[in-house]
């Protein structure tokens, strides 16, 4: 039975499939939708800048909470957002643990170009190796 | 023309590293240091000249502004009210956190590298800082930020860079009646500045007109003249402004982030380009034992003393650990005390060059590290706790979430 789904969301088409997939399960299951958006400092983090980048950042997801509150309303959903600030990854499966979800959804590749990904490395198989949950990854 | 050909190139340099850091996903400072390096190195190779304008008056004009505006928004993001509610705490952590850095890498510097004394109190100067948005960003990962000890940590970081710019401004110069009315004008002006500024903003603020940020940028280039004047070193009273107009100025976003804007659009692109234009890289490959050496004895320093402060302020084990290494990173008023020993004759360009890639590698090491090994940090914190709570839940895993530690406030 899955009561809880934690979807991952960027802003990315990866991460909108995965919180439309979400969406699906969800109103089969009647289960509780959750959303994570992180926002990632500045490496390293730079006084003054790393206040900025974070507002950006949230105030982006902010706004793209909106669309998605009215895409869940639809199915009569009414998904939880929240922003965490940090590695994606460790945020994702940290906020699954804290919340006891049953899933985490989230897409194969987020908006970052190749070099980011280069760096950051993926976060899709490194939320697979450590969640404490299932993980479907959305291609 | 002579001016606007140097503009272009500066500002192509500028948006070159700003692309960088976001391909990179790495701080825009540290790009455009890196980028100013790279410039000067290409072009003294090519045709062995310098970066277009470099000693230009407008250029430096521009830079200094940057670092003016750069330490003044970095002061106004103190909390001034964890301050007046922890002082004892924030301050012998944060004057801990200076002083063994500053202590042993001048000694390390004088000792083992052989500089001479003004040398080696600026490598001590350059290598004491704290960076309040590492230690922030952590807190923030932990959710240490609305704890009281993530609270005091992060104000304590603040009087390690006021001890940092208060040894730069003072230490360097010499002690005349300059110095003394330095002060003594400094002393009333930042008693007088939390009272009178929110009167004035309430008068005639809130216009196109943008008083607040003529009013900001006359009250810095004012104290920096005097400061000057006094053969000290302008940073000194911007930062002291910041963190005494913390509690008003601070908390209008609005306009911080006009600010903000000025100084990352304009401003502090020309002040870390060349800051970076001034490494020599072949400073640093002939001498590539000095650069670890220097960052070792920072960290080793702030190690040594920050952490039995933070045992003694009862700070959670393992969060007080990793705070305590994450004190050890610095970039920018590492940089701005390497490029005012420059500017001055304090250090040659080898030093400074030394200087400053331990100042980055001290900010940049622990995020590599942290990435090449990444290690889902909240789940290695709780490993005690699931020794001594075995209790599962009904996925059949262990049912402690991590808390952040510390009393809330």
């Amino acid at each position: 039975m899955i009561k809880k789904i934690l979807v991952a969301f960027d802003g990315s088409e990866e991460s909108d499939k995965a919180f439309t997939l979400a969406l699906d399960i969800a109103s089969k299951y009647s289960a509780q939708v959750l959303v994570i958006s992180v926002a990632r400092p500045p490496e390293p983090p730079i006084a003054v800048e790393m206040g900025a980048v974070l507002e950006a950042a949230s105030e982006y997801y902010a706004k793209q909470a909106g669309g998605l509150l009215e895409r869940a309303a639809s199915l009569g959903i009414s998904p939880r957002f929240e922003v965490r600030i940090g590695h994606p990854a460790e945020q994702i499966v940290l906020l699954a643990n804290e919340e006891d979800a049953d899933m985490i959804v989230m897409g194969h590749r987020g908006g970052g170009s190749f070099l980011q990904r280069w760096r950051l490395g993926s976060i899709a198989r490194r939320v697979m190796n450590y969640a404490q949950c299932s993980v479907v990854v959305v291609r | 023309m002579e001016t606007w050909f140097p503009a272009a190139v500066w500002l192509a340099l500028a948006l070159t590293a700003t692309l960088i850091s976001i391909w990179f996903r790495i701080a825009t400072a540290l790009s455009e240091i890196v980028v100013g390096t790279a410039a000067q190195l290409f072009l003294g190779i090519l045709v062995g000249g310098a970066l277009v304008g470099l000693d230009e008056p407008w250029v430096k004009f521009l830079a200094g502004t940057g670092a003016l505006m750069l330490t003044f928004l970095a002061g106004a993001e103190l909390n001034p009210d964890i301050f007046k509610m922890k002082w004892k705490e924030t301050t012998v952590i944060g004057l801990a956190s200076f002083l063994s850095p500053f202590l042993g890498c001048a000694a390390i510097a004088y000792y083992v590298l052989g500089w001479d004394p003004r040398a080696s109190w600026l490598a001590g100067v350059a290598l004491s800082t704290t960076s309040v948005a590492v230690v922030y960003a952590v807190m923030l990962e932990f959710r240490l930020n609305t704890t009281t000890y993530g609270k005091t940590i992060l104000a304590a970081c603040f009087i390690t860079d006021l001890g940092t710019v208060l040894a730069l401004g003072l230490i360097f110069s010499p002690f005349t009646i300059r110095t003394v009315v330095f002060l003594a004008v400094s002393v009333v002006v930042f008693i007088a500045l939390p009272y009178v500024t929110p009167g004035f903003f309430r008068r005639y603020g809130g216009r196109p007109s943008e008083t607040e940020a003529k009013f900001l940028l006359l009250l810095l280039f004012s104290m920096g003249a005097l400061a000057a004047w006094a053969g000290s070193e302008p940073v000194l009273p911007a930062y002291i402004i910041g963190m005494v107009l913390a509690g008003s100025v601070g908390k209008d976003h609005v306009l911080i982030r006009r600010l903000r804007t000025v100084t990352f659009g304009l401003l502090t692109p020309f002040y870390f380009i060349r800051a970076g234009s001034y490494v020599s890289v072949p400073a640093l490959i002939g001498a590539p034992v000095t650069f670890p050496v220097l960052l070792l004895g920072k960290m080793v320093a702030k190690f040594a003393a920050v952490y039995p402060a933070t045992l003694v302020f009862k700070s959670p084990g393992k969060e007080g650990m990793y705070t305590t290494l994450l004190m050890s990173t610095g970039l920018t008023f590492g940089s701005i005390s390497a490029l005012f020993g420059l500017s001055n004759n304090i250090i040659d360009r080898t030093q400074y060059s030394l200087l400053v890639a331990a100042v980055i590698a001290s900010a940049v090491v622990p995020t590599i590290i942290a990435n090449a090994y990444y290690l889902p940090r909240h789940l290695l914190m709780k490993a005690p706790e699931e020794k001594a709570n075995p209790t599962l839940n009904r996925h059949g895993k262990n049912s402690a979430t991590p808390t952040p530690h510390g009393d809330r406030p």
